[in-house]
């Protein structure tokens, strides 16, 4: 039965259909069968019935006056009557069971004991055929003047009723082997027709990349049937996973922008805070142009908080480059990533633990783009989690197998809400950790893991990026 | 004496047959044949040919009466409902006084025959010693060579069939005791040799199942026989010239023929001396 599973529905639902033909073949063949027997016993109940009477009538006074000769003769003569003699032997005894004659003396002698031919014979009225026994014994007590005198036990030859009943079987079996073949040929072709759009739908279903894909119109079945119906609800269901995952990539572009927005005020800061100094440096040039010492001052200070300016200019435009695919990660990023976190933790008076370590042939084996992503997102939740002055932490170990990085805030933890988005792929409100299922995406993408067990103060996220195969000479 | 016992049973079966066959006597125009079992009495064509060819001869209807026993045809001849009867010496010993003879069967040139003692073909006796403890099948209680024969040779050794044999059955009929021996029914049997041989010749898958295992002496065949007292009447008269003279007729060679016999002749009391002696024999035993 758990075989049958596996095999395809066409050949299936004709195989069941087949077996369920071979059980009512089975069952009607044994209804036959036993018809047939009832018959013959009817039949032989008759025949023995119409032997056993007639011969009582004959043998009543004989066996009262233990007349021998004349109970032989009167079985000889009987059993001489028929053509093919049905009757095999017949035997006469007296009350006591001693025999007084037997159509064949020489198998039950004159005075024998009629005990062993009675032991096993039927009485008259339950006569029946059992088995392949090709003989059977009816014994019946014999009434003469209304009392039993004796008894006839006589032995018929069912051979070719037993022999009939055999060959009905066999053709039984035959017939119904032939008609089961056929039937479940037939129910094969016409399930396999029947069938046909299913497997059309399970093509479309299967050769799908991950993605249902709809079925043509072409080839969903005509008409109103449950087919049809099936099929345009799978294509609606197709459109309408189709647009889920559109929104699923336009949520995760929102996210790249929600962090980026996180970010804009405390940039904004950062371009603002040296403004004040740039602008108050160009007044000095302005106010003091005949000082060469005042103005080249200010000239060096206009200079260090323009690159500072350029540098967090290219940060952010680097952070929200569309394509990253190619470039490899290099500890340059994580200054970025430093330079883009640093003004939001020095607005929240927060500490930063940066501790970044690794050979550069061992950082270059994985993605920049994704990475720097996720950790992003993940130092800026770190952030929000930790309250002002608390304590965050990035630790990166570049090692030959793995890139292992861990972030950790002193916050009050993860709540459930963004756990579930971190850790699984359940649908869940939006809410609870900025971009979190977006880090999910991201480092599953990568191959990585995420493990996040609860800590008894804050968060401790730690990712970890085994070396792809092939990337090892990038 | 048995002897009187056993001519008084046969006058009160004589006198029953007499009662049922008193209402056709005044009616009777044809002749009435009584026939026992010492020929195949069970062959239609026979009986058939014999009813021919008496009535040809004798120019009138012959109605051939049978009956189970000898004792029964025996009481219908002394009671005269039959005119003559086909009997056994023996019956014809027991009733000698009132019984005539009317003509003695030929057989192989002699108005003789044998009793046969029978067994199966494997039997290994070899003679009636042989048979003790065993089944036998008697022909009739007054047949001379199914009954007679045996029980005086037991009775000449002081034994007697009922104590001789563990059982004995009586059939009724020559070819019977034949059928009973050769099914196996009983070991052995007592059996007109006659009829034995004709069976031997007719039905030879019937004897084949039997072998003779003694033959008796010589003793006088079954005679045909009537009322002394009628003896002069001019139906017996033309039934014992139709006997006699069955030879010279066409019709009853035929007859003849199909009864394997030779003819007939008159026959003389003497020739059933040796059925007499076995009678005392038996007779004397008990």
């Amino acid at each position: 039965m758990q075989r049958l599973r596996h095999l395809p529905l066409t050949l299936r639902v004709p195989l069941i259909a087949a077996l369920m033909m071979v059980l009512v073949g089975i069952v009607a063949s044994q209804q036959v069968l036993a018809a047939l027997g009832r018959v013959q016993d009817a039949r032989l109940q008759e025949l023995a019935a119409l032997h056993i009477e007639g011969l009582s009538v004959a043998l009543g006074p004989l066996v009262l006056r233990n007349d021998i000769w004349e109970i032989y003769d009167t079985l000889d003569r009987a059993g001489s009557a028929g053509k093919t003699p049905r009757m095999v032997l017949t035997v006469v005894a007296e009350e006591s069971g001693r025999v007084l004659a037997a159509s064949d003396p020489r198998r039950v002698p004159v005075d024998s004991a009629i005990d062993g031919l009675d032991a096993n014979a039927q009485s008259l009225d339950a006569v029946s055929i059992s088995g392949a026994d090709q003989h059977l014994r009816v014994a019946a007590p014999l009434f003469y003047q209304g009392r039993i005198v004796g008894s006839i036990t006589t032995e018929l030859d069912v051979a070719d009723l037993v022999a009939e009943r055999r060959q009905a079987g066999l053709y039984l079996l035959i017939g119904n082997a032939l008609a089961t073949g056929v039937l479940a040929l037939g129910g094969y072709l016409a399930m396999r027709r029947m069938l046909r759009p299913m497997t059309v739908l399970v093509r479309g279903m299967d050769a799908t990349d991950g993605q249902p894909r709809p079925i043509p119109s072409t080839d969903v079945p005509k008409g109103d049937t449950e087919l049809a119906r099936l099929f345009l609800t799978y294509n609606a269901m197709t459109h309408a996973v189709e647009a889920r995952v559109e929104a699923e990539r336009r949520l995760a572009e929102r996210e790249r922008f929600v962090s980026l927005g996180r970010l804009s005020s405390s940039l904004a800061h950062e371009i603002n805070n040296p403004l004040g100094g740039l602008l108050n440096a160009t007044d000095t040039i302005t106010r003091y142009a005949e000082r060469p010492q005042v103005v080249r001052q200010s000239a060096a200070l206009l200079e260090r908080g323009l690159k500072h300016l350029r540098d967090v200019v290219r940060a952010t435009l680097d952070e929200n480059r569309l394509d990253h695919s190619g470039t490899r990660l290099s500890a340059s990023d994580f200054d970025d990533l430093r330079l883009l976190i640093g003004p939001e933790t020095a607005r929240q008076g927060q500490s930063l633990d940066w501790q970044v370590s690794g050979a550069p042939d061992l950082l270059s084996r994985h993605d920049a783009g994704s990475l720097r992503q996720i950790i992003l997102n993940l130092l800026l939740n770190a952030s929000e989690a930790a309250d002002k002055g608390g304590k965050i932490g990035l630790e990166v170990q570049a090692r030959p197998d793995a890139l292992v990085v861990t972030v950790t805030d002193d916050g009050p933890g993860l709540p459930e809400a963004a756990r579930l988005r971190l850790l699984t792929s359940t649908a869940i409100p939006p809410g609870g950790g900025t971009g979190l299922r977006l880090v999910r995406d991201l480092v599953l993408k990568e191959g990585g893991e995420i493990d996040c067990a609860p800590q008894s103060k804050g968060t401790r996220i730690v990712l970890t990026f085994p070396v792809k195969e092939g990337t090892q000479l990038c | 004496m048995a002897f009187t016992r056993r001519a008084s049973l046969s006058f009160a079966g004589a006198a029953a047959a007499l009662t049922l066959a008193a209402p056709r006597l005044g009616a009777q125009v044809s002749f009435r044949l009584g026939l026992t079992p010492v020929f195949r009495d069970n062959d239609a064509a026979i009986i058939e040919q014999l009813r021919a060819t008496l009535g040809a001869a004798m120019g009138r209807s012959v109605e051939l009466v049978q009956r189970r026993t000898y004792q029964e045809v025996t009481g219908l001849l002394l009671g005269g409902a039959v005119d003559a009867a086909w009997l056994c010496g023996y019956p014809y010993l027991q009733h000698q006084t009132a019984l005539s003879l009317v003509a003695v069967p030929l057989w192989r040139g002699a108005p003789r025959y044998r009793s046969y003692l029978i067994a199966a073909p494997t039997d290994d006796a070899r003679a009636l010693a042989d048979l003790e403890g065993s089944m036998h099948a008697f022909s009739d209680p007054d047949s001379n060579s199914g009954y007679l024969v045996t029980a005086s040779d037991l009775a000449r050794a002081r034994q007697r069939p009922e104590n001789f044999f563990a059982r004995t059955i009586f059939t009724y009929g020559h070819r019977n005791v034949v059928r009973a021996v050769g099914a196996g029914l009983v070991r052995s049997g007592s059996v007109d040799g006659y009829v034995w041989e004709t069976l031997a010749s007719v039905e030879p898958d019937l004897t084949a199942q039997t072998k003779v295992i003694a033959r008796s002496e010589w003793l006088g065949f079954p005679p045909f026989c009537a009322r002394a007292d009628r003896m002069a009447s001019p139906n017996l008269r033309a039934f014992q010239s139709c006997l006699l003279n069955m030879s010279a007729t066409e019709e009853g060679r035929r007859a003849l023929a199909l009864l394997q016999l030779d003819g007939m002749v008159p026959g003389t009391p003497a020739l059933f001396d040796g059925i007499a002696r076995r009678l005392r024999d038996f007779d004397g035993a008990r």
